[in-house]
């Protein structure tokens, strides 16, 4: 169970409205509520705006595809024994 | 990356990688095999690693294990078969080998594979993209850790119904 209540989408600014739309457009899926790493990260819009801006930077198509990127991040995650 | 093979064949990357970068970087006290004074099937043994390679260095952790050669010789087996083309190209294997070293604090497997990267014709900006896909995910795992997040995007990939290699559909 969370440490955190995640708040529910509707909960959120205007901004955050904003980083949700994003988040479903980066995942071409339509969430009943955006995932939850989204919404933590829309907690801090000064911590997530950049953390998502590098993210994006990093995982965006140049020499290995997005595919491929994926891989690596599910690997990275393997690694560091995380279930989400 | 869809269907299910090419995860089988990154996991298998992932599992020798680990331990071969578990062997190179903790049995140091071990010592390395003399290669002058090896036998004849360690010296081979090398030589296909060299020019696996395309190197003049066999990985230190090869020279850990070969004390038993037979041992030594069934890594290296699994080794090369997990990291030779097949659906997925040895060049990408080798930056996830790479990411998998640097998420795991393995300077002599980053150090390994960096070079296989560049010797396969990853360029600079290649590099960058794979540090960055490791760095941020090395955060968003400690973020989701710290908050216990449960999972929730599993559903978004169609589950693989195709049989196991050889084996009857169900």
């Amino acid at each position: 169970m969370p440490t955190v209540r995640l708040r529910t989408a509707a909960e959120y600014p205007p901004a955050a409205q904003k980083l949700f739309e994003l988040s479903r457009s980066w995942f071409n899926h339509d969430f009943a509520e955006p995932p939850a790493m989204s919404r933590v990260m829309a907690w801090d819009l000064d911590f997530g705006g950049p953390h998502g801006r590098a993210m994006k930077r990093a995982m965006t198509p140049g020499e290995f595809t997005r595919g491929e990127k994926e891989m690596v991040a599910a690997a990275v995650s393997g690694v560091n024994a995380c279930e989400y | 990356m869809t269907g299910d093979a090419v995860w089988y064949e990154a996991a298998q990357v992932v599992g020798i990688t680990n331990a071969l970068n578990v062997a190179e970087d903790t049995l140091g006290a071990l010592g390395a095999i003399d290669e002058s004074a090896a036998p004849v099937e360690t010296r081979a043994l090398f030589a296909e690693i060299r020019d696996f390679y395309g190197s003049d260095d066999v990985p230190q952790g090869f020279r850990f294990i070969g004390h038993d050669p037979l041992y030594a010789a069934d890594v290296w087996a699994a080794t090369r078969h997990a990291f030779t083309d097949k659906r997925l190209a040895r060049r990408f294997k080798e930056a996830l080998a790479f990411a998998v070293s640097v998420a795991t604090r393995s300077a002599s497997g980053a150090t390994l594979h960096l070079a296989q990267m560049r010797r396969l014709g990853v360029g600079q900006s290649g590099v960058m993209e794979i540090v960055g896909v490791t760095q941020m995910f090395s955060s968003y795992t400690k973020i989701a850790d710290t908050l216990q997040l449960e999972p929730d995007m599993g559903d978004i990939a169609p589950e693989d119904t195709s049989p196991a290699p050889g084996g009857p559909s169900r």
